[in-house]
């Protein structure tokens, strides 16, 4: 592949709520930029981007797939991502590792959640971004109205660039606002072909409105756009380019077009405004290295960037793994420097070397190898040995580790076994790789009963997995019902002391220890403090101490489940010269743990969701009331068109089984969407059921 | 498009590391003279326990606008005619048009 200068390269993701058109408009990037011959429909399931068995079957996005086209000169590295909360890993580390990203709305529903989630994601992450508004060749499209979503659920400066001629069946094309003209599509040719025009008369007031805001909101960034426009009462069209891009990059505005992509229109300019306004890696400011101690990760704005320098020591980001018939495969995204096949890396985030074997370019489920790769790259890597997603590869000249990624925390565990005894070893194996590939997939071993507990982000999610243990690995798995992911905590401080004492004839066992343990504000983990004096607990113990506290926590005192926010303080202790270990400190730190919590008033937590019903109008009070027998909270209702949504928080093991609850109170109507929220407190009776369930 | 009928220029910058930002655009008449300005408001500004939002006009940073509430809808712009505020506005160019639509007709 012929090297692309650093500054027309594009590296952007495209991210949704479900079904808003992120597969179908990449498929029309594709097609228009020739990379493939073709237009693949989704509900077909032939889209070049959802190529896995399960995506072509069930018309969804379940992982994100790379892909790579070129326009007018640039090269476009495109990753396109589900839209479920379940599969929220993949937009996860996507986001992470791109420069931009395309937002697509949709002109029914305008702004959704998941697009709410993605968009939080994206401000974490600092990602500029454009928006486009697809679907207006449907019914009850309104551009204006998902417009204005825009600033009440997002709370941004949506600057339109574009306006719609015409609606629903009747859209032909867009004004555009920078060039004020008109470009609309040719029927046939699967909308290859589009021509520009005057605007039409009729829409030649509200043109020169949006114009005149998209020129008071664009000029504000740049001091000399604003001195050209005074001296001729407007800008040419370069300036004001220029402007949108800065605003874009730093995130003072978000870009809006328009159009269909399943009816091939609006895509090409879509396309453009990548080019125009999207950073390339040279634009942005780089990637952060790591948090040190004591500090956040979202703290970053003095620590050090790596800039996107072909010449610079190398730094890369592992942001994904896929295990396929040739082997592992690792996504690298390239920040800095050059790397051949056969050069030797370090991964600083596990410390130790990875020699790189071959290296490809991805195009979805196909691969042209290369030899070498420089910053702003995304590649494939064959070959590493121990490298998981989120780990950093760089030189050993300059090993940094770059800034972590997020992972999304589990709220559902089965249990999971194989059908037959000799499959016991497969299960284990293809668990393992299914979660190397997938961070918000966790495997435990249960400790009571020994079965394998798969966690994952909801039903959907585990669902795909074992239907993937089948296919993948051949084997076919018993599953437990869905279980809440319930937690552990304390309501109150407490004190214990504890003396671990054996002696059975040859040398005893002997540590006591003192240990305060308090509760912790929701989501602040397990925090342990030392304030042992005068070596009453010898230096060399203390690691014990932790270790039998954080592995007693994972198991608490009421039901089993992990044990969270709280904070343990060894305080004290007692030792002796001989029968003393790490060994005895430890059991002293468990059972400590085991007396200690018991008497710190703990409580059991449940996740609680927060839930999205879309329903007619006619059936919202059986929807309401439905939701309010699931203790749910109902946080507000709004209507959209003529159908209503619904938000409530509702606790997650009311959820099970809902969607054919839902369609069965709706006649098929309603829809839904579900993300974890917070952890509660359980209510008393449902604590007692748990305990009763558990013993 | 109707071009702004003063002519406006930048008035204060304001200066510092990695900081290089308008503070005001001064509008002028044929003859040169100052008829309007539109400044951006600044602040927090703390004093004893209350804060406020604060416009230095001049050299002389003198304050013609103090206001304990941050500007409502990020209306972080005045447009300013004499010691009066005739407008106020997110956007700069907007100020600017307010401050002309006070000078009479737009």
């Amino acid at each position: 592949m012929p090297v692309t200068p650093l500054d027309k390269i594009r590296n952007i993701g495209i991210t949704a709520h479900i079904d808003a058109g992120k597969t179908t408009t990449t498929e029309r990037i594709l097609y228009y930029t020739g990379m493939s011959h073709r237009i693949g429909e989704v509900h077909d399931g032939n889209t070049t981007t959802d190529y896995m068995e399960q995506e072509r079957e069930r018309g969804i996005t379940i992982t994100s797939a790379a892909v790579t086209c070129e326009w007018h000169d640039h090269r476009i590295n495109i990753i396109d991502t589900p839209g479920h909360i379940d599969f929220n890993i993949e937009v996860n580390r996507s986001l992470r590792v791109l420069d931009g990203a395309i937002f697509i709305i949709e002109g029914v529903a305008g702004v959704q959640p998941q697009s709410e989630t993605n968009w939080r994601l994206a401000d974490r992450y600092n990602v500029p971004r454009i928006i486009f508004i697809n679907k207006l060749d449907r019914t009850g499209a309104d551009f204006f109205r998902a417009f204005a979503t825009l600033k009440e659920k997002l709370d941004i400066i949506a600057l339109p660039l574009q306006l719609p001629i015409g609606i629903e069946d009747k859209f032909l094309g867009v004004v555009d606002l920078v060039e004020m003209k008109s470009i609309i599509w040719e029927g046939g040719e699967l909308g290859a072909r589009y021509h520009d025009e005057p605007i039409p008369a009729d829409l030649a007031e509200q043109a020169k409105e949006y114009r005149q805001l998209l020129l008071d909101t664009a000029l504000s960034v740049d001091d000399a756009a604003m001195e050209e426009y005074f001296d001729k009462g407007d800008v040419e069209v370069a300036t004001l380019k220029r402007c949108v891009k800065a605003g874009t990059i730093s995130g003072a505005f978000r870009p809006v077009l328009c159009g269909t992509a399943f009816k091939n229109k609006g895509v090409q300019p879509l396309l453009d405004a990548v080019i125009d306004y999207l950073p390339s890696p040279i634009d942005v400011p780089g990637i952060s290295i790591a948090a040190g101690e004591g500090e956040e990760d979202g703290d970053r704005s003095d620590r050090r960037r790596i800039k996107a320098d072909p010449n610079a020591p190398f730094a890369g980001l592992a942001f994904k793994i896929i295990n396929d018939k040739y082997g592992t495969l690792t996504f690298v995204r390239v920040y800095a420097g050059t790397l051949k096949s056969g050069d030797t890396v370090m991964n600083t985030t596990r410390e130790h070397r990875e020699r790189i074997g071959r290296m490809f370019q991805m195009h979805a489920d196909k691969r042209a190898e290369i030899k070498e790769v420089v910053a702003g790259d995304i590649a494939a890597f064959v070959g590493l040995k121990d490298t998981g997603t989120g780990d950093t590869l760089a030189s050993q000249q300059d090993p940094v580790v770059l800034e972590r990624m997020a992972f999304p925390v589990p709220v559902i565990d089965i249990s999971v076994e194989p059908r037959t005894k000799e499959a016991v070893e497969k299960m284990s194996l293809g668990l393992q790789k299914l979660a190397a590939e997938d961070p918000s997939l966790r495997l435990r071993t249960d400790q009571e009963t020994g079965q394998t507990i798969l966690s994952g982000m909801g039903e959907l999610h585990l669902e795909i997995i074992i239907d993937r243990l089948r296919r993948e690995y051949n084997v076919d798995a018993n599953i437990g019902a869905p279980q809440v992911a319930y937690r552990e905590t304390i309501s109150r401080p407490h004190t214990e002391i504890y003396t671990h004492k054996k002696q059975t004839g040859g040398s005893g066992q002997y540590a006591e220890v003192k240990i305060a343990f308090e509760p912790l504000p929701r989501n602040e983990g397990v925090v342990f403090e030392n304030k042992v004096v005068g070596g009453s607990v010898p230096r060399e113990y203390i690691p014990a101490v932790e270790k039998g506290i954080k592995v007693q926590a994972e198991t608490g005192v009421l039901a089993g489940f992990p044990t969270v926010d709280f904070k343990y303080t060894l305080l004290d202790g007692k030792y002796h010269d001989v029968d003393s270990s790490s060994l005895a400190f430890e059991i002293a730190a468990k059972s400590c743990f085991r007396d200690g919590m018991k008497k710190a008033a703990p409580i059991i937590l449940e996740p609680v969701m927060d839930v999205e019903v879309t329903t007619p109008s006619d059936h919202v009070g059986d929807v309401v009331g439905d939701l309010n027998r699931r203790r749910g909270i109902i946080q507000n209702q709004e209507s959209a068109g003529s159908t209503i949504i619904v938000r409530a928080h509702v606790p997650l093991k009311e959820m099970f089984g809902y969607i054919s609850d839902l369609r069965s109170m709706t006649k098929g109507r309603a829809s839904f969407t579900m993300q974890f929220h917070h952890y509660d407190p359980v209510p008393r009776n449902i604590a007692d059921e748990i305990m009763a369930k558990s013993a | 498009m109707q071009p702004p009928r003063l002519h406006w220029m930048r008035g204060r910058q304001e200066e510092g590391p990695g900081v290089h930002r308008t503070l005001e655009w001064i509008g002028r008449d044929d003859a040169g003279e100052a008829i309007a300005r539109v400044v951006r408001v600044l602040g927090p500004v703390w004093t004893g326990w209350r804060s406020y939002r604060a416009v230095a006009l001049d050299e002389d940073a003198k304050v013609i606008e103090l206001r304990p509430t941050t500007p409502p809808d990020g209306a972080g712009w005045l447009a300013c005619i004499g010691g009066q505020v005739v407008g106020r506005a997110t956007v700069p160019l907007q100020a600017v048009r307010a401050a002309e639509a006070a000078l009479g007709g737009d």
